[in-house]
């Protein structure tokens, strides 16, 4: 025997056994295992960002400008479908950028979602043969979504300095919580979702689906003040409901509603700028990070099951 | 060698009872699901891949799994990496593991073969420091040479499995997984990385190795494991499994 080999020997007589894939078992003691486990890990969840980000538009020659253009058209087609067309300009000061806000915060999450649903399928060569801890697939989507979010944000604070609308006031402050919902509720759903997606591979198609609904029922295109206005109590209060429509509007606060036009052009019309926003919109956030964080926590219990099963179901 | 190994060597890998049952469903999408809803019995299928596989494998030793197809070698090695769950017994490890199933698997095609290597590397269990510091021996194992920053899809299928190799050993594993990719690449190519399993087995790191090869099972290996139908069936010297093994077939 050389002496390397007894050295490692003697090393390895020294070292616990472990058991393989029973760590996720215990209710809480398993979340932990598997945080540490993921921070093991951390410098391939950052590879695996950067590849995503560097495949996606490997080989095109305008590469990242792609990840903006799409957010741009969607703002051109609603910003004249809606600002112009059906007039929404006149009574939403500033709908260009409403719109682009909604727009930005609502990419992140659907992004998200979508990419994430289908990371654990896209990594299915990876999945049936080397084990890596499989959270940091759909984790990694979110990382790569909000890399362009990033980037569509830096457009975002552009377009809101050059029309003279940045006031530094303490209202910013509402971007923090309205990113931290959707983290929340995006990485919950993303790990959930594409769990099952492995065993009902229906859940990519929902998705999409329900993401066409969604944009629509989150104050995107048009204001709070459109619904809590043309919707009774009820109907606006299941409005409420939606994490989304709360972080959507949350983000409109920080990034919109400060704006010195807008503040103008409301006065001016007497309408309260507080009709953008329901009254409880801080007890509304905190509540959402609560639930979203429990959320996060079930779905990633429910993906720790799953995924025991996922090389073979693949 | 092996039975000085064998009688100081610690365990490294403890398998207790394991069994592995696959259900096979038919349907996958969720009208079928629904349609057949009840029913399902009927389109679910047991089967056992593994049945009360118990071993133990101590360090230094070079296993051997072989066995038709079908019998449940792979299943058993991915069990033990940890890519596939038991369904009942346990598997019990220690030491750092390195699984080469598949060679390249976590290539992305549309990258490079520098950003690759980062990558697969880091997929293996390698820290940044240490793929940037065998970097250039990765480089010089795989032959290849300037090819290293051109995508991978542009590679041929013999300078892939290279490249993946020339990661794969550069992991610092106790234990390798080896699942039917020695056989790749050409002659000298083979050689070399025969001679690095050779190394590996004087470093006293633990290699568990699926093959169909008998001359390669008998070259390397010091225990081989037969298995049939999900069972072992022999359990020992090389030799003499290896005649098990060929009664196995009839």
């Amino acid at each position: 025997m050389t002496d390397t080999a007894r050295q490692r020997a003697e090393r390895l007589s020294t070292l616990p056994f472990e058991t393989v894939g029973g760590g996720y078992r215990n209710f809480f003691s398993g979340t932990g295992h598997a945080l540490r486990q993921l921070w093991q890990h951390r410098e391939l969840q950052g590879l695996l960002v950067r590849r995503e980000l560097k495949a996606r538009y490997k080989d095109s020659s305008l590469g990242f400008l792609w990840s903006l253009i799409k957010p741009l058209t969607l703002l051109l087609v609603y910003y004249f479908a809606i600002g112009k067309v059906l007039g929404a300009e006149h009574t939403t000061p500033m709908f260009a950028i409403l719109v682009f806000s909604g727009l930005t915060i609502w990419g992140l999450f659907s992004e998200i979602l979508t990419t994430g649903t289908m990371s654990i399928l896209t990594n299915a060569g990876l999945i049936k043969k080397v084990y890596v801890p499989r959270e940091i697939f759909p984790l990694a989507a979110v990382g790569s979504a909000l890399f362009n979010f990033a980037i569509q944000l830096g457009v975002l604070v552009i377009a809101i300095i050059a029309f003279g609308q940045f006031v530094f006031t303490w209202q910013l402050l509402y971007f923090f919580p309205a990113v931290l919902i959707v983290l929340l509720f995006g990485t919950a759903f993303a790990i959930l979702l594409s769990a099952l997606n492995v065993y009902l591979r229906d859940i990519q198609y929902l998705v999409d689906v329900a993401m066409m609904i969604l944009v629509w029922a989150s104050p995107i295109i048009y204001s709070f003040a459109n619904v809590a206005a043309n919707t009774n109590k009820f109907i606006t209060s299941l409005y409420l409901l939606n994490p989304m429509t709360v972080a959507v509007i949350a983000f409109q606060r920080a990034m919109w509603l400060p704006g010195p036009t807008v503040q103008n052009e409301l006065a001016k019309a007497h309408v309260d700028p507080a009709t953008f926003y329901p009254a409880d919109l801080n007890l509304r956030l905190v509540v959402l990070i609560v639930i979203g964080a429990v959320f996060l926590w079930i779905s990633h219990r429910v993906f720790l099951r799953l995924q025991g099963n996922f090389a073979q179901e693949i | 060698m092996t039975t000085e190994v064998g009688t100081t060597a610690p365990v490294v890998v403890r398998i207790d009872d394991l069994s592995k049952r696959f259900v096979i469903r038919k349907e996958k999408s969720l009208k079928e699901r629904i349609v057949n809803f009840g029913r399902s019995q009927k389109f679910k299928e047991d089967f056992y891949a593994l049945k009360h596989v118990s071993l133990d494998i101590p360090a230094g030793q070079t296993v051997g799994l072989v066995g038709h197809n079908g019998s449940g070698k792979s299943t058993l090695l991915k069990t033990i990496g940890g890519i596939i769950q038991p369904s009942s017994g346990s598997v019990q490890r220690r030491g750092q593991i390195a699984a080469l199933l598949e060679l390249g698997a976590g290539f992305h095609p549309d990258l490079t073969g520098r950003e690759n290597v980062e990558l697969n590397g880091s997929i293996l269990g390698l820290s940044r420091q240490t793929i940037a510091a065998s970097f250039d021996s990765i480089v010089e194992f795989s032959e290849i040479g300037d090819f290293i920053d051109t995508q991978v899809k542009f590679y041929s299928s013999g300078m892939y499995v290279r490249l993946a190799f020339a990661i794969a050993v550069h992991v610092d594993p106790d234990i390798l997984l080896v699942d039917e990719v020695l056989a790749v690449g050409d002659e000298p190519f083979q050689l070399k990385c025969m001679a690095k399993i050779r190394e590996f087995q004087e470093q006293g790191r633990t290699i568990v190795l699926v093959s169909h090869a008998a001359d390669q099972i008998r070259d390397v290996c010091d225990r081989v494991i037969v298995l049939k139908h999900g069972e072992v069936i022999f359990d020992g010297d090389t030799t003499p499994g290896l005649k098990a093994l060929k009664k196995s077939f009839s």
